[in-house]
């Protein structure tokens, strides 16, 4: 237990749960009912995972909103619950059942990720005709989503690409659900933990241009406003107050994979920093913080108007720094180059690395 | 299998390129290495016609590396630059001395001119007994504040303005993830650019084996059978460096281009430290970092531990890092009083600046001067060297001991 004050309780749990409440409720501090205004309540998307961060975040607000309903008869705002069925992810009916008696109040919703070729104005054709689709190489024409979506995945060259990938299509098509259905803005569940993990991820994966857009609240570069209300709490300190909850949070938390050896050849940069900072969190949790703490200070220096933009993953481009070419480290005019399909000025460093050697004419090769 | 053949002249393969897992020859491999380094040196201007550079030659693999491919590259592309070889003597037995050796032998293998300047000349300890007094845990913090000034007055004493240093890619991305570990962000901004220099101090730093991997560095020493020294330091790296160093090494195997994505990342991130933060302008040259502190650049430059670590130092910061919190949730919602103490860690200033997160406030500038003990560039009345030995001196016995045996893990460890 976490307690540090003297606690009327033997075991601590009403303090622990007070000081997960405080830490939520201090950065929810601009969502009280007088910064809203009446009949139009601002609404905002909480994606949801089934994790326990999601759901603890979840449980959170809806305490908010209960507390705000009781006094005031009305909410600052609502959420509207989204799941996205991930390719590799179980069946989550059972889950989506137990979530909707749960928390009747908001609406719940889940959706495939296969369904961001169904945003034909958002996603495929936001950049004209270099859209997302033509860059990653999907196949156009009578092939159903999810055949885009898996030959999409299956061109990429490495695990390590598969899975940044589908983060970000996963962002994309969460920010396009949020703009069609009016959303102000995205509640993330990341815990301090998890910003952590993506401060060192991103950074080993070549996207360390992108982390003030990538862990900070506020303005995003997709036009909406991110929140990360978590971002105080540890990823431990979020499995405890799941389990502290009346009734607890456990029917409706998918239980994490044990995770697999890491020396596997399907283990990924994303796998490594998160048992990376599972022993940090043990041992140093105020480092995790610290870490988090650091790259929110990176600031943006240009805001995100007329600039560059990456087709895949939409972060503003520096001009001239986007591809894997032109800067100090790249040597790679001396060798055969490899073979770099894209126009190198539309792609991200980030996602020119995860797309590089990618097989984007799997379709044609596949039928010689 | 039929053999491979190598990707540039189609002769045999026998090397498959750490770096992006291409399959070369050993000449290929060789050359290719040399012309990545030659690009890196052209395409950042490091050397000027004529120039006098001092190679910091510890005898190790990288500045081995570095002297050997600086000598082909100097005559194949006529840099007109006299190379001089300049080696800091830590005092640590059983590494240092017989590193030097190896240093020796390089010197004449390569026809440069050698100096070599001791701890024990400059500030009247070496290593050895430094550790003897502090202990194995927080002395990397001594040798890198030693051996910056050393460097400096080495190359002065030769009269030399600029020295080269065999960081290599590795190291630079370790260094990035240990800052981001440690929340030093002006570290980080200062370590990504390949030249470094401070305002008044005429000796400027370079890394031309910034973006060379410490693999593909190992793989030349191998083929061109160069002369070098493989123990490392006996005395353990820092906990930080360690562990990003662990991390580092697993993510390479993961991806191997990571690791200069990681060198990417961490320039790109640079850009992004805001000023009132990084403490450090940028000038002129696009990738010429001024350094104000005119400490120690962030690189132990010793930190081959291989991942193994006491994690003392990740304990401390942890504990420092609790108490900060602890002060601040006792502290009530009021814009944070200016922090200018001379002795308040830099930790601790940034930890408390967060309270007041959305407004920046300026910090006071440095002023660079002269160390008043040693007229070494400061921007304290007493530079950071004078302040360690300060406490050195104050522990050191008026007469001279021999190792006692109630005297700890370290004398035992030099008695051994």
């Amino acid at each position: 237990m976490h307690c540090q004050q003297k606690c009327p309780n033997e075991d601590g749990r009403d303090c622990f749960v007070r000081y997960v409440n405080t830490k939520v409720i201090k950065r929810m501090e601009n969502f009280r009912i007088r910064n809203s205004t009446i009949g139009n309540p601002r609404l905002f998307l909480l994606p949801l995972s089934f994790g326990v961060s999601s759901v603890a975040l979840l449980h959170l607000l809806d305490s908010q909103l209960q507390g705000q309903i009781d006094r005031m008869n009305r909410t600052g705002y609502g959420l509207l619950v989204v799941h996205v069925n991930m390719p590799s992810t179980a069946p989550t009916g059972i889950y989506m059942k137990r979530l909707q008696q749960r928390y009747p109040r908001h609406t719940h919703f889940h959706v495939d990720l296969a369904e961001l070729f169904d945003y034909p104005n958002g996603i495929l054709e936001s950049s004209g005709k270099s859209g997302l689709s033509q860059a990653l190489g999907a196949p156009d024409g009578q092939v159903s989503n999810q055949d885009k979506l898996d030959h999409l995945l299956d061109s990429l060259p490495s695990a390590t690409s598969r899975a940044d990938m589908l983060g970000i299509l996963r962002t994309r098509l969460l920010v396009e659900i949020a703009k069609k259905r009016g959303c102000e803005g995205i509640m993330w569940g990341d815990s301090t933990t998890r910003l952590a993990e993506k401060t060192l991820a991103e950074t080993a994966k070549g996207r360390g241009f992108s982390l003030p857009w990538q862990i900070s609240d506020g303005a995003s570069p997709h036009s909406l406003v991110f929140r990360y209300p978590l971002r105080d709490l540890l990823k431990k300190e979020l499995v405890t107050y799941a389990s502290l909850t009346t009734p607890p949070l456990d029917p409706i938390i998918i239980p994490e994979q044990t995770p697999q050896a890491l020396t596997s050849k399907n283990t990924t940069i994303d796998d490594l920093v998160t048992n990376y900072f599972q022993s940090v969190e043990e041992s140093f949790p105020s480092i995790v913080a610290n870490v988090v703490r650091t790259s929110g200070k990176l600031s943006a220096h240009q805001p995100f108007g007329g600039g560059e933009r990456c087709t895949i993953c939409e972060m503003p481009i520096t001009a001239g720094s986007g591809g894997l070419h032109g800067w100090g480290g790249d040597q790679g005019k001396l060798g055969p180059s490899s073979s770099d399909p894209h126009p190198v000025e539309k792609l991200c460093y980030g996602c020119a690395r995860s797309t590089l050697g990618a097989t984007f004419s799997a379709r044609t090769a596949s039928q010689g | 299998m039929p053999p491979s053949s190598c990707a540039i002249c189609s002769s045999r393969a026998l090397i498959v390129r750490p770096k992006n897992h291409q399959k070369l020859c050993k000449s290929c491999f060789l050359s290719i290495f040399e012309e990545e380094i030659h690009h890196t040196i052209t395409t950042n201007t490091l050397f000027q016609y004529g120039e006098r550079v001092a190679i910091g030659a510890s005898g190790g693999k990288d500045s081995t590396v570095l002297a050997s491919v600086l000598k082909t590259l100097n005559e194949r592309h006529d840099y007109g630059v006299d190379f001089v070889l300049l080696s800091i003597d830590e005092g640590i037995k059983g590494y240092r001395d017989d590193s030097l050796e190896t240093v020796k032998r390089n010197a004449v293998q390569y026809g440069m001119e050698l100096c070599i300047v001791g701890y024990d000349e400059l500030y009247g300890w070496t290593m050895d007994q430094v550790v003897e007094q502090v202990g194995k845990k927080g002395n990397c913090t001594y040798c890198g504040v030693f051996r910056r000034q050393a460097l400096d007055r080495g190359a002065a004493k030769l009269g030399i303005n600029h020295v080269v240093t065999g960081h290599n890619a590795d190291d630079i991305a370790e260094t990035v993830l240990m800052n981001l570990l440690r929340g030093d962000l002006p570290r980080l901004s200062r370590t990504t650019h390949i030249i470094t220099s401070s305002p008044s101090s005429p000796i400027k730093r370079s890394k031309p084996l910034k973006y060379a991997y410490e693999k593909e560095i190992v793989l030349y020493a191998h083929h061109k059978k160069l002369d070098y020294f493989s123990t490392e330091c006996i005395y353990s790296p820092e906990a930080f460096r360690g562990s990003a160093r662990a991390l580092i090494k697993n993510l390479e195997r993961v991806r191997p281009s990571a690791i200069l994505d990681v060198v990417r990342s961490g320039e790109d991130m640079a850009k992004l430290v805001p000023e009132e933060v990084s403490a450090i302008q940028r000038c002129a040259g696009k990738n010429e970092a001024i350094q104000e502190g005119g400490g120690e650049e962030g690189f132990g430059g010793c930190g081959s531990g291989g991942g193994r670590s006491s994690g003392g130092e990740m304990i401390d910061m942890e504990r420092r890092l609790n108490e900060n919190e602890a002060a601040r949730e006792r502290e009530i919602d009021i814009a944070p009083a200016n922090i200018t103490s001379k002795d308040t860690p830099p930790i601790q200033k940034i930890t408390v600046r967060q309270q007041g997160a959305r407004t920046p406030r300026k910090l006071p500038r440095q002023h660079m001067g002269q160390c008043i003990r040693c007229g070494y560039l400061s921007s304290q009345e007493i530079c950071k060297a004078c302040m360690l030995l300060d406490g050195l001196n104050k522990n050191r016995p008026k007469t001279k001991i021999e190792v006692s045996l109630e005297d700890g893990e370290g004398s035992s460890a030099l008695k051994g």
